[in-house]
């Protein structure tokens, strides 16, 4: 009878580790903006794993939204097994092209809301020990990509706070993961802004969203830090971490294709 | 075993192809302590008068934003460029050390310097200033973030407002100001923007964790600007200082957490304001004062994440043993004399 919270639950990858955790017997909580892909997802997960599940819509970009879903939470249960943290935005349209609200409602989102909600969940996490913290991040956030600049600078940010909070949670018995993806074809957009930019090896990279929800829980379970989906991702990261960042900057930016099309959410 | 991978740093850093333009000898090279005086009211007669003068005071002359420029290195900051003749806007919390600063500035340089008391925290503050530049079609050459907080508390300890206004003042505000005056800057270009960050962006320190997220964030974010705005002519540039003594409560923490290392690695305000604003204009990227912060900047950016991690989180898990120590002896002394 233990519980999982999974912020941005609803689709993609966050979706994968609701079924991830479902296929392990646990019951979900789920909280997401769109209330319709929510339902969904309670109906399929419900039907196909037999657990139980409670959802909550609600959009965790804005003031304030971080301590409805806690106080709510902590109203459906007393303690918490895992916390999953897999709502972000990204999308092709990015620095220089946003407005300031724009720019605010990623930056909350992506970073913000991930920060708080985990302070605000630890005492459930507490209560459950040994649990488990999963965020998630990506392999823009090993290093600046100047086509995506605000969604890797948030993305880093979201890494060096996992590298921090596992060390300081170490002895409280809760493991802290950062999830890192490469591509991962959750939408047709994605798939096809992908291709353009990095070709064959793209399609190589990619990994399908429910082999990377599977893999992440996985891994998260035995308590890995930084979790990297597929071989040549994790090849990859080695070089990125390996690298001075200034020149990856630059071949991100030299070799990296004009953003094309319109923004997109995750 | 130390000093091996320094050097391997260092060779490393200098052969591959982003930093090839930095001769080794450069990232090696020794800043002295700043020589040039600074005058204070009294000399400040010579000192306007030695000035070429260009029309510095009336709203032709070139400016400058400073976001957080009323104290510690924002006023060092302010001070290099008033220095070099620009007009100032600074922006701070508080109206009284803005006052303070702008007599200070003014009294001693021949600029003028504007003030705007705004909490940059706060979602109006970028759309502010973004209007007060536009209105008074200023030729903005420089743009500096340098409000920012940080403090000795670490994450698990802060209240979840104190964590909303970090994330927002360290990373919103600097990235949203850049925006707003990137149509001015880019109008006035060749421009500079200069972000200060931290040399605990550079890896995850976990007893200041949302302050070296936040500052990652900021490093990540100038990196990735340099290149966006190269073909618009405008330069920028991340300061990466080690400790710099701009509070006591600064002093006392870094000596207790770093120990005579840290000390010996600290700088003052005004070094270090003039020394990013002097690279700034050389239009390098990431900028960090001192020898011993260069040095260790290399090996904490070559080393891997999880060992600095470690290395910090001991450095730390020492000091709150010792502050603990200090507290249970105080606490013993207070009773026996009662």
């Amino acid at each position: 009878m233990d519980w999982a919270f999974i912020a941005g639950g609803s689709k993609g990858i966050g979706l994968a580790m609701a079924e991830a955790l479902a296929r392990r017997g646990f019951h979900l909580i789920l909280a997401a903006r769109n209330e319709e892909d929510l339902r969904k997802a309670k109906a399929l997960l419900e039907t196909r794993h037999g657990i139980q599940s409670e959802i909550c819509s609600v959009d965790l970009s804005l003031a304030g939204a971080t301590k409805k879903v806690s106080e709510w939470c902590k109203s459906k249960t007393g303690e918490l097994k895992v916390f999953c943290y897999a709502a972000g935005l990204g999308g092709s349209r990015d620095f220089p092209l946003l407005d300031t609200d724009a720019l605010q409602t990623m930056i909350s989102l992506n970073l913000q809301a991930a920060v708080l909600l985990c302070q605000e969940l630890l005492p459930l996490l507490k209560n459950a020990r040994p649990s488990h913290i999963l965020l998630t991040a990506s392999m823009a956030g090993f290093a600046p990509i100047p086509a995506k600049n605000v969604y890797s600078s948030t993305k880093t940010a979201l890494l060096t706070f996992s590298y921090s909070l596992n060390q300081q949670l170490k002895n409280d018995g809760i493991s802290v993961s950062c999830l890192c993806p490469g591509p991962v074809f959750t939408k047709p957009a994605i798939e096809k802004e992908t291709l353009r930019q990095l070709g064959w090896m793209g399609r190589q990279m990619a990994v399908p969203p429910d082999e990377v929800g599977e893999y992440a829980i996985k891994e998260m379970l035995r308590g890995k830090l930084v979790i990297i989906p597929g071989w040549l991702n994790r090849l990859l990261s080695h070089f990125l971490r390996f690298m001075p960042r200034r020149s990856l900057a630059w071949i991100y930016h030299r070799f990296g294709k004009p953003v094309q099309q319109d923004a997109d959410d995750t | 075993m130390k000093h091996c991978l320094m050097i391997c740093a260092l060779l490393l850093l200098s052969f591959l192809p982003g930093t090839a333009r930095q001769p080794a000898s450069r990232l090696l090279h020794y800043d002295a302590p700043f020589t040039l005086e600074f005058p204070g009211p009294e000399s400040c007669g010579v000192s306007a008068g030695q000035r070429d003068s260009t029309g510095l005071s009336d709203s032709t002359g070139s400016w400058a934003v400073v976001a957080g420029g009323s104290k510690g290195i924002g006023y060092g900051i302010s001070e290099a460029l008033a220095r070099r003749g620009y007009n100032l806007l600074i922006i701070a919390r508080h109206t009284d050390t803005l006052l303070k600063a702008k007599a200070q500035l003014e009294t001693a340089y021949h600029v003028r310097v504007e003030i705007l008391a705004a909490d940059l925290a706060y979602d109006s503050a970028a759309a502010k200033i973004g209007q007060w530049c536009t209105s008074r079609n200023i030729r903005l050459k420089v743009l500096c973030n340098v409000a920012g907080l940080g403090g000795a508390n670490d994450y698990l300890s802060l209240p979840l407002d104190s964590l909303r206004y970090m994330v927002r003042l360290n990373v919103e505000s600097c990235m949203a100001l850049s925006l707003t005056l990137l149509p001015l800057l880019e109008k006035n270009a060749p421009s500079y923007i200069l972000n200060v960050a931290s040399m605990a962006g550079f890896a995850p320190i976990p007893i200041k964790n949302m302050y070296s997220a936040t500052k990652s964030a900021v490093v990540f974010f100038s990196y990735s600007l340099r290149y966006q705005l190269e073909d618009k002519n405008i330069s920028v540039s991340c300061l990466c200082p080690g400790p710099v003594y701009t509070k006591p409560e600064i002093v006392q923490d870094t000596r207790a957490k770093l120990g005579g290392f840290g000390n010996s690695m600290a700088l003052d305000p005004h070094t270090v304001g003039e020394y990013a604003i002097k690279k700034t204009f050389k239009k390098r990227l990431i900028i960090v004062p001192g020898f011993l912060a260069k040095v260790s900047s290399s090996v904490i950016r070559f080393l891997p994440r999880r060992w600095i991690t470690n290395i910090y989180g001991s450095k730390g898990k020492k000091a709150e043993k010792k502050a603990r120590k200090k507290a249970e002896a105080e606490a013993a002394g207070a009773k026996t004399p009662s």
